[in-house]
């Protein structure tokens, strides 16, 4: 094709950049003809294609072209990224317009227009000034390269989208997402800060610095810094702060100067923002002041952001401060337990004073000589009081080992000569049972380092356990090197251990019951004891035992390095010897044997009697046969229960006097056993027992004992009875004092229970625990600790289950709540073992339990706390945390109810529950004014109540709130629980606190959607439509409203905002309002848009919004109007020509005006329609908008003669394009005159006014006279036969008359609620003549009666 | 209350009686003017009297009713506003349209 022959018509320079909006007129305003394009006329198909594009374009653009890249850009561009570099860029070259960011892109063009390849880039970091400073940008955008008409590539095109508030929104997002993570393992407030630093240090894009400092001392004053980010050695004094201010709660912006960091920027902030670190209801923990981003301006986002950044730090110092409160409290009780061990040792001390002052007299009357008699007595005392201070000593060292204070002394010991020496001691005890002894000891090359106290304990215990259980055979004791330890073994060839009992074999206080032995005594700490002992030393021990062959000890302890040559000689063996060698003595026959040889010496008994005494203890059946006999009773002793009952089964006694306990066959068992058996069922048992208090008495009594003596008892007590009852009395005992005091010792509770469950013993700790003591026993199940079954009925349950297992299992462990014998709730944690009397065959279960409280509760509100805070994280509204909460609190107390009322004015309160149905007004007056009364208590303060619940008052973020828990009846609200219930409300109310900021932005959103649909009644005549291009929050930057003035005239309005969504509509609400707020005061289109103007400006984001602002008068069709840069309203007249309303118009909001807003004038015709809209209804892409407003036009055309609010319904559907809306629209449609709607009475008279009134209409319709009469004549006719057929026997009724017009018709509607008859023309002919009448002047009549009432519809068309 | 609506009465040049009606009529004033028609035919004999509804606004079946009675006795007179009412009524011949 030839150039020149066909080119197209010149078009002039105006023509070339029409339809560019605004822009296109100021790119007409460019002098082209300085530019290297030239005059636009003369431009280029290729270029004014491009220019097209590009102004029709909504998405943001600008291009370049030519030799010097001339820039262009379109009205979006402008808008979202050029600033205020409009309209000064047009027509500069690129490099000019964007010259401080060349550097970036640059490049990039060079590439596009060298290659003819486009370019693509995502959220590019671009620093622009457009706004007066330098910013922080993002941009996505590509580059695509233009080419002339012949090809060539001459410029570009970019396509940007801007994703600044995108990008750094996603970023700060981040910051606070990490912020509010993992909480969980941060227990201090220092581990807080530095994890809340880590993370903010992170972000040294909008926090190139940060500095937290907390407030010390009791008023505050001082200041401390406690965390910095993104900052060294360079930090300015803390006085360089408003601290008066901050410590108030105020967020001062500080100007800062100086070399400070700069983060990830390249110079230092300018400002800082200073924001405290809030405490609920107190003055601030501290503040932090944040180095701002001297990118980006200091606007609500990014104040919000370093707030709630701040407020996360707040409530990480208040959740570590609340757990290092807690953590004192722990460390307080643990001193209280070392202070309970102190006194424990203090008084195994007191024990030793007053031995040592019987102990040492004792030796000092044996050093005399005394007499045969006399050393017997002092040698029972003597050995008594050594075996009395040897179990002192072993309960000292056990508290020592426990408080971690025992006192050793180490030295290097030639351990085989030091373990000889102690076992030579042992020798004659040994070999007096009848047992060998060995001692293999070869010497050693290395010493071992013993404290020999202690080694001596351990090899004794060992001797002396190993001769309690041997009865034949051996004893051996070895020493032998093994690697780099020495090894002690101690072995007999005694009873064994049951493999069963192997595990158990050194736990304290554990003894195998049943076990032969030589004497039943003994307080199960031994090895124990030995185990303890020889790990402080660094060794181990253990055994291999087979029952009926024996049982090896075996000890490992660690060589030292010295050379044997350093070791001090040993030396003697202590005196702790004694109590062992003694104690082993008594155990063997041969001891007690002068006792029983010695013939009575003393007068008999004036009733003598013969005498059956059952002890195993040998001083104790010394002391009693030579007691009885010397009150001339014969006496026959034996050492356990099963001897008793042989020889009284042989030679039936006049008493038995018996020991409680005894080995083999105890003092009841055996009573149990006589009393089975008719030959010995009479004969009278006395018991003795070491168990002292009347109740126990009265306890062996009712076990069938005779008589029962307490030990100690006189020799003149024992005698009388004796002598009063030689068939008397009964009593009975369980325990030896000695087991009772060691179990009492426990710092466990102890208790026994029988084979159903019956506990029939117990300690004094576990009195101590449970507050039930020795006088209540037995306690029969269900246990009287249970918790109630009504009130707590899972406690209960769990109860019943652990109960199940203690019966039902041979051993096990359980944590169950109990209830102390005055109400409060704690928790145990019990083990239990079970237990078989080889006697009788009885099962008794041994247990031990101790107050596990404070660890479960630790437990529970860790758990609780961790649960809130899943509830109060994942809620996405004020209202679904609260329910969450409350649900999980419930379940937490197993509450029947949770309540939450918050107290905002003087109303009822807002009442949540988790019972759905529930009201304030349901609730109980009892109830409410319990609920009410707790908003009086201080915050934060639990209040228990005696009838089963408890609450506490917070702050809500609506005012305060009371939070009730509902308990079941007389379930207890212990202490712990309400300190639960303080720590759950605290960080409830901060919680609450937090979430109420992103509910305040939904509850914003809503607002706005509320006051998007525009005024709740619309005047009459009017139909409008909005659609909001973003779907899920029903919000958008357009509006319609109409406003009703005080002059009977009407304000309309359709706006637009630029943008979509959220931000768009918060915009959009603020204008909204104050355009109708300013209207009421000026009825002045003009006016109000000029006002509007000034707030635009203040109002970020409203600039550039486009208005189209009108006052109508409803009856003359007067429309005053004027237009910010909207698109022009439309008027179709019933002939179906248009007007467009296109003068008064000028810039959007906020754009500087030389000159005053214009206003036009326009009439509005009768039936005509007013439209007004905002773009999105006819904006397409690609098409001129005068396109879309021509498209609009003739859809009104066509639905003219359609009712008001159908032609809205179907303009919507018709001008949608495929797939919906992309923009918001917002429509109005106005026909005037509105309709006429007249209520009134059907009485005759009134037909002359209402008459008037419809003339008055009909004339604003601009009906010919002709039809207005025809339509007078009918609807009188139609109110007259209301008036005398529907309502002639009732006055006063109403009758409506509406009319409305289209284009070419009239509607009219006249309703009552009578029932016509049919028109009997016979009766009364001028009736039929009426509905005649209507049919001849009305193009259609239709009456419908109904049961409510009759309405006659009247038609008429109007003509042309 | 009812509408308003005033009569005069007078002869015409040739004798005949006129009776006119001012304002308008409808149920709450068509005894009213039923009773002037009887009035007005008591003065006129036989002959027929000239109604004249020139200044009647608005005329309805009550109205007409009130002349059906003296249809063979009266002429009317009335502007064109009445006349699509007068028309359907079947009373146009009787009727002489003044422009007024």
């Amino acid at each position: 094709m030839g150039e020149g022959e066909h080119r197209p018509v010149r078009a002039t320079d105006a023509e070339v950049l029409a339809g560019g909006g605004d822009v296109g007129r100021d790119l007409a305003a460019v002098r082209w003809d300085e530019t290297p394009l030239g005059p636009p006329a003369d431009w280029p198909q290729s270029l004014r294609t491009a220019v097209s594009i590009l102004l029709s374009s909504r998405f943001p653009m600008w291009m370049a072209w030519g030799p010097d890249l001339t820039f262009f850009c379109n009205d979006a561009y402008r808008r979202d990224t050029l600033g205020e570099k409009y309209p000064w860029a047009l027509g500069r070259p690129a490099s000019v317009v964007w010259a401080e960011i060349w550097g970036d892109i640059g490049p990039r063009i060079e590439t596009v227009l060298s290659s003819g390849i486009a370019t693509w880039d995502e959220a590019l970091l671009l620093f622009v000034e457009r706004s007066g400073y330098r910013e922080e940008s993002y941009h996505t955008f590509s580059y695509s390269p233009l080419r002339d008409d012949e090809g060539a590539l001459v410029g570009m095109l970019c396509v940007v989208s801007e994703e600044t508030e995108r990008v750094i929104g996603e970023r700060r997002m981040a910051t606070l997402r990490d912020l509010g993570s993992d909480p969980s393992a941060i227990r201090t407030e220092h581990e807080m800060l530095a994890f809340a630093s880590a993370q903010l240090g992170r972000n040294r894009r909008d926090l190139p610095f940060t500095l937290t400092y907390m407030f010390d001392g009791s008023d505050g004053t001082d200041v401390r810094l406690a965390a910095s980010t993104g900052i060294a050695d360079e930090q300015p004094p803390a006085a360089a702060w408003p601290v008066a201010a901050l410590a108030r709660g105020e967020s001062p912006v500080v100007a800062l100067d100086g070399d400070l960091p700069a983060g990830d920027w390249t110079e230092p902030p300018t400002q800082a923002l200073l924001v405290p670190l809030l405490q609920q209801g107190g003055t601030p923990y501290g503040f932090m002041v944040a180095g701002l981003n001297r990118y980006r301006v200091l606007d609500e986002g990014y104040r919000g952001f370093v707030e709630l950044a701040a407020g996360h730090v707040a409530a990480g110092i208040a959740s570590a401060r609340n757990y290092e409160a807690q953590q004192r409290r722990a460390e307080e009780l643990t001193e209280l337990d070392r202070a309970k061990t102190a006194f424990f040792s203090n008084i195994s001390h007191e024990f030793r004073t007053p031995l040592t002052l019987i102990m040492g007299p004792v030796e000092e009357l044996l050093a005399r000589n005394p007499d045969e008699v006399v050393r017997a007595e002092l040698d029972v005392i003597h050995r008594n009081g050594l075996r009395l201070g040897k179990l002192v000593n072993t309960l000292l060292d056990f508290s020592r080992i426990e408080a971690g204070r025992m006192q050793a002394h180490y030295e290097p010991v030639d351990l085989p000569a030091a373990t000889s020496e102690l076992a030579s001691v042992f020798r004659s005890a040994v070999e007096r049972a009848g047992l060998a002894f060995e001692v293999d000891c070869p010497p050693l090359d290395r010493p071992v380092h013993l404290d020999r106290g202690m080694w001596e304990k351990v090899i004794l215990n060992l001797l002396s356990n190993a001769l309690k259980f041997t009865f034949t055979g051996s004893v051996r004791i070895a020493v032998h090197p093994a690697g780099d330890r020495a090894v002690v073994t101690v072995a007999d060839t005694g009873i064994g251990v049951p493999a069963d009992e192997m595990p158990r074999l050194f736990e304290r206080f554990h003894r195998i019951e049943n076990a032969r032995s030589r004497s039943n005594e003994g307080s199960g700490i031994g090895l124990a004891l030995v185990k303890e002992l020889v790990e402080l030393h660094g060794g181990t021990i253990d055994a291999t035992s087979t029952v009926g062959v024996g049982t090896t000890f075996t000890i490992r302890l660690p060589f030292g390095s010295e050379p044997l040559a350093a070791v001090n000689p040993s030396s003697a063996v202590s005196k702790t010897a004694d109590p062992y060698v003694q104690e082993a003595l008594r155990w063997l026959p041969s001891s007690s044997s002068s006792a029983e040889e010695e013939e009575p010496a003393v007068p008999a008994a004036q009733s003598p009697a013969r005498v059956l005494v059952a002890d195993d203890n040998a001083d104790m059946r010394d002391y009693l046969t030579r007691l009885l006999r010397s009150a001339g009773h014969a006496v026959q002793a034996v050492a356990d229960g099963q001897e008793a009952l042989d020889e009284a089964r042989g030679q039936l006694p006049d008493l038995i006097v018996s020991d409680v306990m005894m080995p083999r066959m105890d003092g009841l068992e055996l009573l149990a056993a006589l009393r089975s058996d008719p030959r010995t069922a009479g004969t009278p048992v006395l018991l003795l027992s070491a168990r002292a208090g009347q109740e126990a008495s009265i306890e062996g009594l009712e076990a069938g004992a005779d008589d029962y003596l307490v030990k100690p008892f006189s020799s003149a007590e024992l005698l009388a009875r004796v002598r009063a009852n030689v068939e008397l009395a009964r009593l009975r005992n369980h325990h030896a004092r000695w087991r009772t005091a060691l179990i009492d010792s426990l710092q466990e509770a102890f208790f026994v229970c029988d084979e159903d469950g019956a506990v029939i013993e117990i300690n004094s700790t576990f009195t101590d625990i449970l507050g039930y003591g020795p006088d209540g026993l037995p306690y029969a199940p269900v246990h009287p600790w249970w918790p109630d079954q009504a009130a707590d009925p899972e406690g209960y349950q769990l109860v019943v289950d652990a109960f199940a297992l203690l019966v039902d299992q041979a051993r096990g462990t359980y944590t169950i709540p109990v209830a102390h014998r005055d109400g409060h709730r704690l928790w145990v944690a019990a083990a239990f073992n079970r237990v078989e009397d080889p006697d009788t065959g009885r099962r008794v279960i041994v247990g031990t339990f101790r107050d596990v409280t404070a660890e479960h509760y630790a437990v529970q509100r860790d758990n609780a706390l961790a649960a809130l805070s899943v509830h109060l994280s994942q809620a996405d509204s004020l209202a679904g945390a609260l329910s969450g909460v409350m649900s999980s609190l419930k379940e937490l107390w197993q509450a029947t109810e949770v309540y939450t009322a918050v107290f905002n004015g003087s109303g009822p309160p807002t009442l949540t529950t988790t019972d759905p149905s529930s009201s304030w007004a349901d609730l109980a007056e009892q109830r409410r004014a319990a609920i009410a009364q707790l908003r009086d208590e201080p915050l934060l303060t639990p209040v228990a109540e005696r009838s089963g619940g408890a609450g506490i008052a917070l702050e809500h973020p609506d005012g305060t709130m009371v939070l009730r828990v509902e308990l079941a009846e007389n379930r207890p609200f212990t202490e712990q629980d309400q300190t639960l219930l303080a720590l759950l409300a605290g960080h409830l109310g901060q919680g609450l606190h937090r979430i109420h900021q992103i509910d305040q932005q939904r509850e914003t959103a809503l607002a706005l959607q509320r006051a998007i649909l525009g005024p709740a009644q619309l005047p009459a005549g009017f139909a409008v439509r909005y659609a909001p291009a973003t779907r899920p929050l029903k919000v958008g930057g357009d509006w319609y409203d109409t406003v009703p003035l005080d002059d009977g005239r009407i304000g309309i309005v359709v706006g637009d905002c630029v943008g979509h969504g959220l931000q768009a509509a918060t915009v959009m609400g603020q204008l909204r309002s104050a355009c109708r707020a300013l209207l009421l005061q000026n009825t002045d289109p003009a006016q109000t848009l000029a006002a509007l103007d000034r707030f635009a400006a203040q109002l970020p984001g409203a600039t550039c919004a486009t208005v189209f602002c009108g006052v109508l008068d409803p009856a003359g069709g007067e429309l005053a109007y004027s237009s910010a840069g909207h698109p022009p309203a439309v008027v179709i007249h019933p002939d179906g020509t248009s007007d467009l309303l296109d003068q008064g118009r000028s810039r959007p909001l906020g754009v500087p005006l030389s000159a005053e807003r214009p206003e036009a004038l326009y009439t509005v015709p009768a039936r005509a329609t007013l439209l007004l809209y905002t773009d999105g209804l006819v904006e397409r892409r690609r098409r001129p908008l005068t396109d879309g407003i021509d498209r609009v036009t003739a859809a009104v055309q066509e639905g003219r003669a359609t009712a008001i609010e159908d032609l809205a319904a179907g303009l919507m559907v018709r001008m949608a394009p495929t797939g919906g809306y992309d923009d918001d629209v917002a429509l109005l449609l106005y026909r005037h005159p509105g309709p006429l709607e007249l209520d009134f009475p059907a009485e005759p008279g009134r037909l002359s006014p209402v008459r008037s009134a419809l003339r008055g209409w009909l004339a604003r319709c601009g009906i010919d006279s002709t039809t207005a009469q025809n339509v007078l004549v009918a609807a009188g006719e139609a109110c007259a036969n209301a008036i005398e057929h529907g309502h002639r026997h009732i006055a006063g009724e109403q009758i409506r008359l509406r009319a409305a017009a289209t284009a070419d018709e009239l509607r009219l509607t006249i309703t009552d609620r009578g029932r016509w008859k049919t028109p009997q023309p016979a009766a009364n002919p001028h009736r039929g003549r009426g509905l005649k009448l209507m049919r001849a002047l009305m193009t259609e009549v239709t009456v419908t009666t109904g049961t409510a009432g009759t309405v006659v519809a009247l038609q008429a068309r109007i003509p042309r | 209350m009812s509408t308003a609506l005033t009569f005069t009465t007078g002869r015409h040049p040739d004798g005949a009686v006129i009776l006119a009606a001012i304002g308008e009529i409808d149920m709450s004033n068509a005894d009213a003017f039923a009773t002037a028609l009887t009035d007005a035919r008591s003065q006129a004999a036989e002959t027929p009297i000239i109604v004249d509804l020139t200044a009647v606004e608005y005329l309805d079946s009550a109205g007409l009713a009130a002349l059906f009675p003296h249809i063979e006795q009266v002429k009317l007179v009335a502007s064109p506003l009445l006349a699509p009412v007068l028309t359907v009524a079947g009373l146009a011949d009787l009727t002489t349209i003044h422009n007024t």
